[in-house]
């Protein structure tokens, strides 16, 4: 148990950003923080990181706050990317690595490393400015890796890669775990959440609407997906109790149920109806699940 | 303190490698040699060598029948006139110096107990007169002397000057003469003028080098590694170094310049001019107004959003530093001002005032201490603060204002557990 995080507040003239989320992070671990926009995710990681102090609650590390001596194990994405616009690439990865508390000549050899991996070598001496907003990010993430940090705070660093550099990140996010790193990210992707993360948060308002292993949240998720395929029309199913939705199919329907016992009436139904091809309970999508737990956020 | 290095060689470094801080440095030196050597310029230009001296004509109606002009002219060789002894009437001699044969006409009449000296001339320098009243007077004097027929003993008696020494009422006390008073007024003049240089150009810069690294957003990255504070020392000490460093090539540049000139004016300012025991308070006070004003143009700096919007926000800053600029100039009239006494404690005043008192001696060692010790604690709470509001800062987006910034900086910086 390495990052916990307790009973974590911020209220900025009375409106509350995040109100009261509690978590326990393993050493290792891929965690993922999802919400809307607003729900507070970025606040949380400045508090974690102690740019912002907690109204309320604390953040350890280790058993330690992560004060400005302690920076030297901690790296940062952050989600306004920035960089200084006029240095290169090599000066600037040495100046912010250096604060890390890293020398010279290793942050050189290890730029050289990443760079290479990034497959853009040739930018090692080129002005920041000159490169795309792409391009920039991934240097950005240099930035935040290069010290080989224990805990990693990504906010959500998929955002403005094209599908081909987000693969590569997501790579290079999932060695970084394999070699121990702790990481916290943020995404609006679910899919990158889904193949990425075990454990995840959700919030909504500041408040968690959800959490947990992201698979047992997925299976004891009473909302349900039923693939169905039949020869005959299923637009009765929209009248049966408990269904939420059903999208109509050239061979069958998508109906979406409230819970398993839907989807037991639904199979009753059909089973007197006639023959059916195809019955498949699913298991919700984590989109499916942020849109019905922290949906709304921004309407309510 | 490894953070502070890091910070301060950076910043240092990066003023100094840049080309605009060596291209106007250059051009600054350069233009300083110049006009060290303006006058050999213009001489070289212009082609013709030494100046003349001005040409009095002496008409001489004394009853000395001439020998007052001759001596005249023998004893004042050496001096700033050319005097020629004139043997036309005054009329004449004045139309002559309209022709431009000379300058001035000096008309004498009388005898030696009662001699009358006019002088014509278009009025300019009001010394020219004293000076020639002065070469009159000694010609009198020599040759009523030499009419009286005296030996040296009553020579000596009448000539010799009074030994005359200025001392203070009390032991520990000063006394402003005429020249030390000179001294001082310089050396106050030109501190006042350099911290105002400095806030203006140096605050300037450290402004705007934070709000361009806040409008880039990479100082949310940069305080997520460092110590607001530590980093804010280092980025003004940084750009300290680099000022330092442009002053000294300009002070080089001038010693370079007069010793092409030839003029040995550093050895005159540094013999007569400057009392080094006010260098080191002028260094003090210059460090120590640095850190008192480059705080602030941190904050202000941390303030803003955008780059441009520096200028606005360093307004008062600048306002600040030409209150200053001015106060001390009417203080150095007025030394003993009771506001003069009062402001010299208000740190944004003190280098200035402090530093006059001292040079004009109207202030007693404890209060030195006192108020510089209250300099020295107002640096540090005025750092630890901007440090505050430039931590909140760098979180802060939005349209500048300097009440609702401050307060909304030191909200978001606020220790809350
Ligand atoms: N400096 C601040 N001053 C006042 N309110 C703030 C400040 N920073 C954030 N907030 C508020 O706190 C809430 C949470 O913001 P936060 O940036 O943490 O959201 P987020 O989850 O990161 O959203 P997004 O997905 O859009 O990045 C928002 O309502 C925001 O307006
Ligand atoms: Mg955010």
């Amino acid at each position: 148990m390495t990052l916990i995080i307790n009973n974590l507040k911020k209220t900025f003239d009375k409106h509350k950003a995040v109100d009261g989320i509690s978590l326990t992070i393993n050493e290792g671990e891929m965690f993922g923080m999802l919400g809307a926009n607003g729900a507070g995710k970025t606040t949380s990681f400045r508090m974690i990181l102690g740019l912002l102090d907690p109204t309320e609650g604390d953040v350890r590390w280790k058993g330690e706050r992560i004060t400005y001596k302690r920076t030297k194990l901690v790296g940062y994405l952050p989600e306004e990317r920035g960089l200084f616009p006029k240095l290169t690439v090599k000066d600037q990865l040495v100046y912010l690595t250096k604060l890390k508390g890293m020398n010279k000549q290793s942050i050189i050899k290890e730029m050289r490393l990443w760079l290479d991996r990034f497959g853009v070598p040739e930018y090692e001496n080129k002005v920041i400015e000159e490169l795309s907003k792409g391009n920039q990010q991934k240097i950005q993430f240099i930035a935040a890796v290069l010290h080989k940090p224990e805990l990693l705070i990504l906010d959500e660093p998929f955002s403005g890669l094209d599908p081909v550099n987000a693969d590569m990140l997501k790579n290079a996010v999932k060695d970084l775990q394999e070699r121990g790193t702790t990481i916290v990210f943020s995404s609006h992707q679910m899919s990158n959440v889904e193949e990425l993360c075990e454990d995840l948060i959700m919030l909504k308002k500041g408040k968690a609407v959800l959490q947990g292993n992201l698979r047992t949240i997925k299976r004891s998720y009473d909302m349900k997906n039923i693939s169905i395929k039949a020869d005959y029309d299923l637009a009765f199913l929209e009248d049966v109790k408990g269904v939420l939705k059903i999208e109509q199919k050239k061979d069958g329907a998508d109906v979406k149920v409230e819970n398993e016992k839907a989807a037991e009436t639904i199979f009753s139904c059909l089973a007197s109806k006639g023959f059916v091809r195809k019955f498949e309970l699913e298991e919700p999508s984590l989109h499916d699940i942020f849109i019905d737990k922290a949906g709304g956020a921004a309407h309510e | 303190m490894n953070n502070f290095w890091t910070t301060f060689t950076h910043t240092a470094g990066r003023r100094l490698k840049s080309k605009t801080f060596i291209i106007t440095t250059s051009i600054m030196a350069l233009f300083i040699i110049s006009l060290i050597n303006l006058n050999t310029i213009l001489e070289a230009f212009s082609g013709d060598g030494a100046e003349d001296e001005p040409a009095v004509a002496v008409v001489d109606q004394t009853s000395e029948e001439g020998q007052f002009a001759e001596m005249l002219k023998t004893l004042a060789a050496e001096g700033s006139f050319e005097y020629i002894h004139y043997s036309g009437d005054v009329e004449q001699a004045l139309s002559d110096a309209e022709n431009d044969d000379f300058t001035y006409v000096l008309e004498l009449t009388g005898t030696l107990d009662a001699l009358q000296a006019e002088f014509y001339g278009e009025g300019t320098d009001f010394r020219t007169g004293q000076e020639v009243q002065q070469d009159v007077q000694r010609t009198k004097e020599t040759l009523a002397t030499s009419a009286l027929d005296l030996n040296e003993q009553e020579l000596a008696l009448i000539f010799n000057p009074v030994s005359f020494n200025e001392k203070p009422l009390s032991g520990t006390g000063e006394v402003q003469t005429a020249e030390t008073h000179m001294q001082t007024y310089w050396m106050v003049y030109g501190l006042v003028f350099v911290i105002y240089l400095i806030v203006v150009t140096l605050g300037t810069m450290i402004a705007t080098e934070v709000a361009t690294e806040k409008s880039s957003r990479v100082m949310e990255l940069i305080v997520s590694s460092v110590n607001p504070v530590t980093q804010m020392l280092g980025k003004i000490m940084g750009i300290g170094l680099a000022g330092l460093v442009n002053l000294s090539v300009l002070v080089l540049a001038a010693f370079a310049g007069s010793y092409l000139s030839g003029e040995d004016f550093f050895t005159n300012i540094f013999t007569e001019v400057i009392d080094y025991s006010l260098i080191i308070y002028a260094l003090l006070f210059i460090i120590l107004g640095y850190f008192v004003y480059g705080g602030v143009a941190a904050m202000l700096g941390a303030l803003v959003s955008r780059a441009e919007e520096v200028n606005q926000a360093i307004q008062p800053l600048i306002f600040l530093a030409m209150i200053a600029f001015f106060v001390s100039l009417y203080g150095l009239n007025a030394p003993d001002a009771i506001f003069i006494r009062v402001l010299s404690y208000v740190p944004f005043f003190t280098p200035q005032l402090l530093f006059l008192r001292i040079g004009m001696g109207t202030v007693p060692v404890w209060e030195i201490a006192v108020i510089s010790a209250l300099l020295i604690i107002s640096a540090v709470l005025i750092n630890i603060i901007a440090a505050r509001i430039y931590k909140g800062g760098v979180l802060m987006y939005g349209k500048f204002s300097f009440k609702k910034g401050i307060k909304q900086a030191l909200k978001l910086s606020k220790k809350e557990s």
